[in-house]
């Protein structure tokens, strides 16, 4: 069954040697709160956080995700990683505890 | 091109990433070499501070823990064991292409290792390796129309005392693991024995001066950048900074 809410945590580890983590909370199938993190490279720096707030309310599907990572991303250079990491971290994602309210 | 040259000695980890921040955010092309006292580490911009860093073997062993503006992965800063290097130009004096411009930048700290007789050679995104081994790593961000990059130059290397103070995922660490990352990593200690720091130091700027085909003045920072700097540095301490991921 698909999780809905609570506490997801993804970690994966990219070609070339990077290391992208991600700590996703869900309340009724939205994003509530995303903060990814690692060793990349990513120009601005800062859109980091635009993109964090971006992604806050959007429905945890590949859809919507991907739209809102291409709308944000379009300026930005990454280096060390692709866009399509961060796809595939957030849905390697899975709950770290089955307290889920 | 004139760049201006920095030899800037210990500072502690706040200051030294402010006054890299303030040469960033004024511009003058520089070249400054830094040492870190007390020994520190700086993490990635990206990264958790709470992921990467046993906080409190940090604190016990006297270690401070430093955010930096530049992507990238955790670094130990050791007060005996390395020489950090931040340089600072123009975007428009290396290519536009990130990865390019590392590899100018980073070919400069391999040729002045070649001065001292390693057989350095840049590999990967921003490492520079001697007989395959890593002996440096380095960052670099842009604002304001400048470029700055960082990044390490090993002396000598103490793997234990790095991965006690960082989470390396796991609570203890087994010798054969600390021998794995030994052979990993190099250092100039390691290469060539005890050398005299300022033969090192020269062959660095030999190096950048050569591959860039730039001239040296030495001089310090001006009253704009210490300015910045003061502000930077209460940033650099703030939890609000360090521990906002």
């Amino acid at each position: 069954m698909k999780v809905k809410n609570g506490i997801l945590r993804g970690s994966l580890k990219v070609k070339g040697g990077k290391l992208i983590k991600c700590m996703i909370k869900l309340k009724e199938g939205k994003i509530k709160e995303i903060k990814i993190s690692g060793d990349f490279f990513m120009h601005p720096e800062e859109k980091i956080e635009g993109l964090e707030k971006a992604l806050k309310g959007v429905e945890f599907e590949k859809e919507s995700i991907e739209e809102k990572l291409n709308e944000i991303l379009r300026d930005v250079e990454l280096v060390g990683i692709d866009k399509e990491d961060f796809i595939n971290v957030i849905f390697s994602a899975s709950p770290v505890n089955s307290n889920f309210s | 091109m004139q760049f201006r040259l920095i030899i800037d000695g210990y500072r502690n980890a706040f200051e030294n990433m402010a006054l890299d921040e303030a040469m960033l955010l004024n511009g003058i092309p520089t070249l400054r070499l830094y040492k870190w006292r007390p020994s520190a580490i700086s993490i990635g911009y990206f990264q958790s501070i709470e992921e990467e860093v046993n906080l409190e073997e940090c604190k016990k062993q006297g270690v401070d823990v430093v955010r930096r503006i530049t992507g990238g992965g955790a670094v130990y800063h050791d007060e005996n064991g390395e020489i950090t290097y931040s340089f600072v130009c123009p975007e428009n004096f290396l290519p536009k292409n990130i990865l390019e411009s590392y590899k100018i930048i980073c070919s400069s700290l391999a040729n002045a290792l070649k001065i001292l007789g390693l057989k350095a050679k840049h590999a990967g995104i921003n490492d520079i390796i001697v007989n395959g081994r890593k002996i440096s790593g380095s960052a670099q961000t842009r604002k304001k129309g400048s470029i700055l990059q960082h990044g390490t130059l090993l002396l000598s290397v103490d793997v234990k005392k790095m991965f006690s103070l960082l989470r390396v995922g796991k609570e203890k660490i087994s010798d054969k693991e600390i021998k794995a990352v030994e052979d990993r990593v190099t250092s100039v200690e390691r290469e060539l024995g005890k050398i005299n720091e300022e033969e090192i130091i020269n062959a660095m700027i030999k190096g950048f001066k050569k591959t860039m085909k730039i001239e040296f003045c030495e001089g310090k920072f001006d009253k704009k950048e210490l300015k910045m700097a003061e502000k930077l540095r209460r940033k650099y301490e703030s939890k609000e900074w360090n521990f906002k991921r």
